[in-house]
C-alpha cells in the first residue's frame, strides 16, 4: 500500500508544487498590496497560509479526479493489495496532500517570522485549524465518490449511510467554523476527518466493481 | 513461473458464474479453461465478455457462482490468485503522464514476481518506446505496454480483452506470435474476447460462444471447420429439405447452402440426385460469423 501511496504522490507532485506556487503568488500579492499601497490598512494576518492549505485540498480533488479517469484500480488490483489497502491509498493520498500544503504553510509562517521578526502566534492557531477544515473537506471527495459507487452497485444502505455521513460531516465542518481556534472545533475537525475515512474503507471495500 | 500447483488443475474454472446488472444477466456460466489452450470468447458487443473477464480477473465480484484460477479461489479479498493471472483490458490504469518506462519501474516493484529480463526482451521484440508518455502512446503501442506488464510477471492464465482490436495487422500479428508462443509450453493458458473473427484462425484452440449473457456453444476449432461447408449444386426441386442446412439461396435451380454437418447433406444431395455438387471449405471465422448470424438454434443443434 504504502508504494502505491508514494506512487501517487510522486504522481501528483507537479500539480501540488503548481497550486502551492499559484497560491504563494497570490498571497504575495495580498501582502504586495497591504504593505505598499498608502490607504491599506491590517497585515496579511494568515490568508497566504490559507491559500496554500486550499490549493493542497483542490489539489486533492483533482488527483482523486484523475485516479478515478484512470481507473488506477484496475491496475492496483493486478498486484497484491487488498481492497482494504487500496482505500487506505484513496483516503491517505487526500490527507497527504493537505498535510504537505499545511507543511509549506508552515515553513511560509516561519519564514515570514524570520524576515519581518513578528512572530503572531494566532496565526499558527488559524493554521491548525484551516488544516483540520480543509483535511475534513478533503476527505468529502472520496466519501462522495464511494457513496454514488454504492448506489450504482445495487448496495441502497450502504449509499444511504455514505450519504448521510457526508452531509452530517459537511454540517460539523460549518459549525467548527464558530469554535475556529478552540478545542470543540479542532474535537469536531479530527471526528469527521477520522468518520469520513473509516466509512470511505468501509464502503469501499463493500465495492463489488473495481473497474474504476 | 511459478510451480506451486500440480499440472492436472484447471487454469481456470467458472462454476454458475452469475452477474447482474440493470437489463443485463450474465451467466449461471460454466466453464473450465485447460492449461496449454488458447481459448476464444466469441460474441457480439454487449454479450458479457468483458464482464465474464472481469470477474475472472477479480476486478467484479459476481452475484453467485465463482471461478477458481489454477485451484485458488478469485476474490478481491484474497489477492493471492493474482500471481497467476496477467489481465490486459482496454484500459488499464496506467499513470497516463508517466512515461511507459516509468510505469513498468512501478509495475516492477508491484507485482511479485516480476522478471526484468523477461519485461526487457518482450520490450524489445515489441518495439515499444519506453520514453513516451503513456497519454502519447498509439492505441498498439498502449496494448503492447498493457502486455508487457501483464506477461514480464510470468502469470499461467493471461485474459486479454480485446487485445487486437483497433491493431493494424503488423503489430497484430506480433502480438498474436507472442500468445501463440506463450502456449507452447503446455502450461500456460489465454483466454481473450475477440469480435476480430479473423484472430480466431491464427491461434484459438477452442471457441466458447456467448450471446446475450449465456454460453451458447464451446466446441473446438478443428472439429466446427471439418464439419461445416459451403456447397453449390443444380437441382429442379423447389421446395427441398437438407439436413445441416443453416443458410439457403437459390437462382432458379442453382442452390448454394452453408451445412453444418457436410456428410448428411452431401448424402441427401445423392439421394435427390443433384448434379454439379461444389463443395468448399470454410474458414473459422466464416462459421463463427454465421453462429453468431443465426443465434441461438444453430449453437444448440451444435451443442
Amino acid at each position: 500500500m504504502w508504494h502505491a501511496l508514494r506512487a501517487e504522490l510522486v504522481y501528483f507532485r507537479p500539480w501540488l508544487l503548481g497550486g502551492l506556487g499559484i497560491a504563494a503568488g497570490v498571497g504575495a500579492l495580498l501582502m504586495g498590496i497591504i504593505w505598499f499601497v498608502p490607504d491599506a490598512d491590517g497585515t496579511p494576518g494568515f490568508l497566504p497560509e490559507m491559500f496554500l492549505i486550499i490549493a493542497g485540498m483542490v489539489v486533492s480533488f483533482i488527483a482523486q479526479s484523475y485516479r478515478w479517469e484512470e481507473r488506477r484500480a484496475r491496475l492496483l488490483l493486478a498486484g497484491p493489495l487488498t481492497p482494504r489497502q487500496l482505500a487506505g491509498v484513496t483516503v491517505l493520498l487526500p490527507a497527504c496532500l493537505v498535510g504537505l500544503a499545511a507543511l509549506a504553510a508552515l515553513v511560509k509562517f516561519g519564514l515570514f517570522a524570520l524576515v519581518t521578526g513578528q512572530l503572531e502566534l494566532a496565526n499558527l492557531g488559524f493554521i491548525g485549524a484551516f488544516t483540520g477544515e480543509f483535511l475534513g473537506y478533503a476527505q468529502m471527495g472520496p466519501l462522495a465518490q464511494e457513496a454514488t459507487a454504492a448506489r450504482r452497485q445495487g448496495r441502497g444502505r450502504a449509499a444511504v449511510l455514505g450519504w448521510t455521513v457526508f452531509v452530517g460531516a459537511v454540517l460539523v465542518l460549518g459549525a467548527t467554523m464558530v469554535f475556529r481556534n478552540a478545542i470543540q472545533g479542532y474535537l469536531g475537525q479530527l471526528m469527521v476527518v477520522v468518520t469520513a475515512m473509516a466509512v470511505t474503507v468501509w464502503l469501499y471495500e463493500g465495492r463489488t466493481d473495481f473497474t474504476r | 513461473m511459478n510451480g506451486h500447483q500440480p499440472r492436472t488443475t484447471a487454469a481456470a474454472r467458472l462454476s454458475g458464474l452469475t452477474k447482474r446488472w440493470p437489463g443485463f444477466h450474465l451467466g449461471p456460466l460454466d466453464l473450465t479453461l485447460e492449461p496449454g489452450t488458447v481459448l476464444a470468447l466469441v460474441g457480439p458487443n454487449g454479450a458479457g465478455k468483458t464482464t465474464t473477464l472481469n470477474c475472472m480477473a477479480g476486478l467484479i465480484v459476481p452475484d453467485e457462482g465463482g471461478t477458481e484460477v489454477f485451484g485458488a479461489a478469485v476474490h478481491p479479498d484474497r489477492p493471492d490468485y493474482r500471481r497467476d493471472v496477467g489481465y490486459v483490458g482496454e484500459e488499464n490504469g496506467f499513470f497516463q503522464r508517466w512515461t511507459a518506462g516509468r510505469n513498468l519501474d512501478f509495475m516492477a516493484e508491484l507485482l511479485p514476481g516480476w522478471s526484468q529480463d523477461r519485461a526487457r526482451r518482450l520490450v524489445e521484440r515489441f518495439a515499444l518506446p519506453l520514453g513516451k508518455p503513456v497519454n502519447k502512446l498509439s492505441r498498439g503501442n498502449r496494448t503492447k505496454l498493457a502486455l508487457v506488464a501483464a506477461l514480464a510477471h510470468g502469470p499461467r492464465l493471461l485474459l486479454l480483452d480485446e487485445p487486437t482490436a483497433g491493431l493494424d495487422p503488423v503489430v497484430r500479428a506480433e502480438v498474436l506470435d507472442v500468445l501463440w508462443e506463450i502456449t507452447e509450453d503446455g502450461e500456460h493458458a489465454v483466454l481473450y474476447s475477440t469480435h476480430v473473427l479473423s484472430d480466431i484462425n491464427r491461434i484459438a484452440d477452442e471457441l466458447a460462444f456467448l450471446r446475450d449473457g449465456q454460453l451458447v456453444l464451446r466446441t473446438g476449432r478443428e472439429e466446427l471447420s471439418e464439419r461445416w461447408r459451403r456447397v453449390s449444386f443444380r437441382l429442379q426441386e423447389e421446395d427441398v429439405e437438407l439436413e445441416g442446412v443453416v443458410e439457403h439461396r437459390r437462382v432458379r435451380a442453382e442452390h448454394q447452402v452453408i451445412t453444418r454437418d457436410a456428410a448428411a447433406t452431401l448424402q441427401r444431395l445423392t439421394e435427390l440426385g443433384a448434379e454439379a455438387v461444389e463443395v468448399s471449405r470454410m474458414s473459422v471465422d466464416e462459421i463463427a460469423v454465421q453462429i453468431l448470424k443465426e443465434g441461438h438454434h444453430v449453437a444448440r443443434a451444435e451443442s
